[in-house]
């Protein structure tokens, strides 16, 4: 019985591997080259007690903790500051790779079709998302311990065998854990858009969780499941009970993701799908209010997202601009007013920093909203639509529209969540200005990086996912530049690294004129290709 | 047959390459005011690629095709205006509700749900209020028949419009069709199912390999075909397998003969029969599905027929 519900498992795995091998080979390729290479830099980076100092004073900030997790205590070595640095960024995209495959290869895979097709055939019920999940362990545990090893080669000050391995494989434990609460997520909707969502929201609620705890309560840290990757205290400590803890709710979700595949029908999920009206609304009549009526929830849940992001980080504002707290000597030397504005001055720092992933967020429902030129092309959506009297100009720019629209409706909802989380919280409160000086620095960096994405729709429409490497990286260098210590060139590969540090300095008007002229001319040439080229159907 | 000398589409010598591949060699026909033109041919012989061209979705490699006499890539939004199109898979959003979607393809063609709308609704008996998740496939080429039957349009083009409908659907659909060729409109008819290119179809274009090999109506092209004959004869015909035109000549039970014969040739192998005491003779004209395995069977056999 048992045996015959994961019939043609290891089967169905390999030919996973087969169908996947190039997004499998390319996540991993990125994420071991980051993380091994960023090792082998740190001896050099971090070498000296002087550097180590300097740069542990700077994690040790509630700002840092915030972003990075805490800090465990000193002595410190390149070792602990590679593991502080770099835990907690590296489960954020375990999980976002994780969620993308699993979710994709179950639930994806249903509705297709091609489950369907699969299933017909002597395959086990629950062979399918065995192996899915098989694929995930082994890549997760194939990273992590190439992790390891990079790491034993990489030979940090302060490293050792077991610290190496307990990083390495606490990394794919992380992962694995992503990997099974998609899965069970992927049990209860009935699509594969609904369960991406989900699945990000429970993210969302977990890296927010950990931020706070981190800040103001490190122990409670260990209620979060996500938290538990920061318990690890590699280096230190080398705790493996964290891994064992993942593994353990990794076990019981996957337990619980079998039930629930057993207890449901192919296609559908535990959240039926309700009827709606009979007759489209007055409102739903164009392209514009179509892809608002496609994407509202979505739009919807990322703009209130990012603003409870936004407020959450803004909470922490008492706690990072209080200079006193890291220096109570201060007291004596400087009255109350110059202290005020020293806390400010923190303050905008850390908005400065806070810019770059707001941006960042922002531009992710934009892009795949553009994108969706292509993949409702691809997809077959847009082929009724474009035997419709509706033009491609109008397409075209309705798309960019409510793209941009939206990109610049988070950012602002990021930073308004800022703006209210952090005066909530402050006595001396930090005039609404002063944060619009970062959303508006953000605009024409934000408005390039869609007018390359719009570029792309209109000449090389395959490569439209390149726009999210580039967005990666971009995000890469601005948020690490400083702490790795890239060279100044490196910033000026995109265009956010033209942005001067706002709020900290005020609003460039130039580069913002010839940014905006930039990303001008590259949706005018986006539309040109757009307009004669063939639209491609599957 | 409505035939003014202005074609609707006019298609003449269409080309399209993706690539090296060469989808479309040589896509000519007309299709005039009043006429449901059937366009059949094998898998992959090019005739979505056709419809797509004409539709200005794909941009023709070579070759030209105008429709109410306008380009239909550069002017594809006027052409637009007045054409209704049913594609052959239909993917529809699925998070919207089938009567969303039949709205919305009536607003952007600026027209709107009508009394008509609701009939056809009713006459397809689709239930509008489910998500296009939880369409068959069926009902996802219902929504877009119903939407394309309420449009008030002069040409309406259907890819293989009725692979998913069951047979009373399909009752409706024929109906609909012949509604609006009563009304002077065109159409384009793409299909697999013989029978029913043959019940509503004036003419047919056979498309294969991406050139468009054989265009006329029924008649005409039955004369390009053979004629299958049953007969029994008195005396024996041991020449007839040797006369020009005559093939697959087989004897079955009771000296009964089966033979088919070119068209050309019907009138030399009828003199020889009856030379032979005809008892009984029963000829059958060639079916579409006759003339069709004829061009999509091998490529040798329609050279033969150049010869
Ligand atoms: N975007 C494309 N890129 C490359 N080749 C294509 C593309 N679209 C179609 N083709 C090829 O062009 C040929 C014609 O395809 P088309 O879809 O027009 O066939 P069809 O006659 O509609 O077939 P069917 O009866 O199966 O619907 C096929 O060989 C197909 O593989
Ligand atoms: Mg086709």
């Amino acid at each position: 019985m048992k045996s015959e519900k994961f019939q043609k498992t290891f089967f169905l795995t390999k030919f996973s591997f087969k169908r996947d091998w190039l997004k499998l080979s390319i996540w991993s390729v990125v994420l071991i080259g980051l993380f091994v290479g960023v090792a082998a830099k740190f001896n050099g980076l971090y070498g000296s007690k002087a550097a180590i100092d300097q740069i542990i004073k700077t994690l040790k900030s509630p700002a840092m903790v915030s972003l990075f997790g805490k800090m465990p205590n000193g002595p410190y070595t390149s070792a602990d500051v590679f593991a502080s640095e770099m835990t907690v960024f590296m489960a954020i995209i375990a999980a976002i790779m994780n969620y993308y495959f699993i979710i994709h290869n179950t639930r994806g895979e249903e509705e297709s079709g091609i489950l369907e097709m699969i299933q017909a055939h002597a395959v086990g019920r629950l062979s399918n998302l065995t192996a899915a999940l098989l694929e995930s362990f082994i890549l997760n545990f194939g990273i992590g311990l190439i992790y390891a090893v990079g790491l034993q080669f990489a030979n940090l000050t302060g490293t050792n065998a077991n610290g190496n391995f307990l990083l390495g494989l606490g990394l794919g434990a992380v992962g694995f854990m992503f990997a099974s609460i998609a899965a069970v997520i992927a049990q209860l909707t009935d699509n594969s858009r609904t369960a991406t969502i989900l699945s990000y929201l429970v993210f969302g609620i977990m890296y927010i969780g950990r931020m706070i705890t981190d800040v103001s309560h490190p122990k409670y840290t260990w209620f979060i499941p996500m938290g538990w990757v920061e318990k690890l205290s590699t280096y230190k400590n080398n705790n493996w009970i964290p891994v064992f803890m993942m593994l353990g709710l990794s076990v019981i979700l996957v337990t619980l993701a079998f039930y629930l595949n057993s207890h449901r029908d192919i296609g559908s999920g535990l959240i039926a799908t309700r009827p709606g009206r009979a007759k489209a609304s007055a409102f739903l009549r164009g392209p514009i209010s179509l892809f608002w009526r496609l994407n509202r929830v979505s739009i919807i849940v990322w703009f209130l997202g990012i603003m409870i992001l936004g407020a959450t980080y803004g909470s922490v504002f008492n706690t990072i601009g209080d200079i006193l707290k890291t220096n109570p000597m201060l007291k004596q030397l400087l009255n109350t007013k110059a202290i005020n504005a020293a806390n400010v001055l923190i303050i905008k720092e850390f908005i400065a920093i806070l810019m770059i992933v707001f941006a960042a967020l922002a531009l992710i429902p934009g892009l795949s909203l553009i994108n969706y030129l292509k993949t409702g092309e691809t997809k077959g959506y847009l082929e009724i639509i474009h035997s419709t009297r509706t033009s491609r100009t109008k397409l075209y720019f309705s798309l960019f529209g409510i793209a941009t629209i939206t990109s610049i409706a988070v950012l602002f909802a990021g930073i308004y969540g800022l703006y209210a989380g952090g005066n909530a919280v402050m006595n001396h409160h930090i005039a609404m200005s002063v944060f619009m000086r970062g959303f508006y620095g953000y605009l024409s960096p934000l408005l390039v990086m869609l007018g390359i994405s719009a570029f792309l729709i209109g000449w090389l429409p395959k490569l439209t996912s390149l726009n999210y490497g580039y967005l990666v990286l971009a995000f890469f260098v601005q948020y690490f530049g400083k702490l790795l210590k890239l060279p100044d060139w490196t910033e000026k590969i995109t265009p956010f690294g033209f942005i001067k540090h706002v709020p900290v300095s005020n609003f460039d008007v130039a580069t913002f004129w010839w940014q905006i002229a930039i990303a001008v001319i590259l949706v005018i040439i986006g539309y040109i290709g757009y307009r004669r080229r063939d639209l491609i159907i599957n | 047959m409505l035939n003014t000398n202005i074609p609707t589409l006019h298609v003449d010598h269409l080309q399209k390459n993706f690539g090296k591949f060469q989808a479309l060699k040589n896509i000519t026909f007309d299709i005039y005011p009043g006429e449901v033109f059937g366009f059949i041919g094998p898998n992959g012989a090019g005739k979505s690629t056709t419809i797509r061209t004409i539709l200005g979705i794909l941009r023709a490699s070579g070759g030209k095709a105008t429709i109410f006499g306008k380009d239909v890539f550069k002017d594809a939004v006027d052409i637009h205006k007045r054409i209704a199109y049913v594609p052959g898979d239909v993917y529809l959003w699925p998070n919207l509700t089938g009567g969303e979607i039949i709205d919305l393809l009536l607003k952007l063609g600026h027209s709107h749900h009508t009394r008509r709308t609701s009939q056809l609704i009713e006459l397809f008996q689709l239930d509008p209020t489910k998500k296009a998740r939880t369409y068959s496939k069926g009902n996802r080429q219902k929504v877009a028949l119903i939407a394309a039957f309420s449009t008030d349009a002069d040409f309406y083009i259907f890819d293989e419009p009725t692979s998913g409908l069951d047979p009373l659907n399909e009752e409706v659909f024929q109906n609909e069709v012949l509604k609006l060729k009563e009304a002077g409109k065109s159409v384009l008819l793409s299909s697999h199912i013989l029978s029913e290119v043959e019940k509503m179809c004036d003419r047919i274009g056979i498309i294969k390999n991406g050139e468009v090999v054989e265009t006329g109506s029924l008649d005409e092209m039955r004369h390009l075909t053979r004629t299958v004959i049953k007969v029994k004869t008195q005396l024996p015909t041991p020449e007839l397998e040797t006369l020009p035109g005559v093939h697959n000549a087989v004897m079955g039970n009771n000296q009964t003969l089966t033979l088919s014969v070119d068209s050309e040739y019907l009138e030399n192998t009828m003199s020889y029969l009856s030379q032979k005491q005809i008892i009984s003779i029963q000829a059958t004209p060639p079916t579409l599905e006759d003339l069709f395995m004829r061009y999509y069977g091998s490529t040798n056999e329609v050279d033969r027929r150049e010869k």
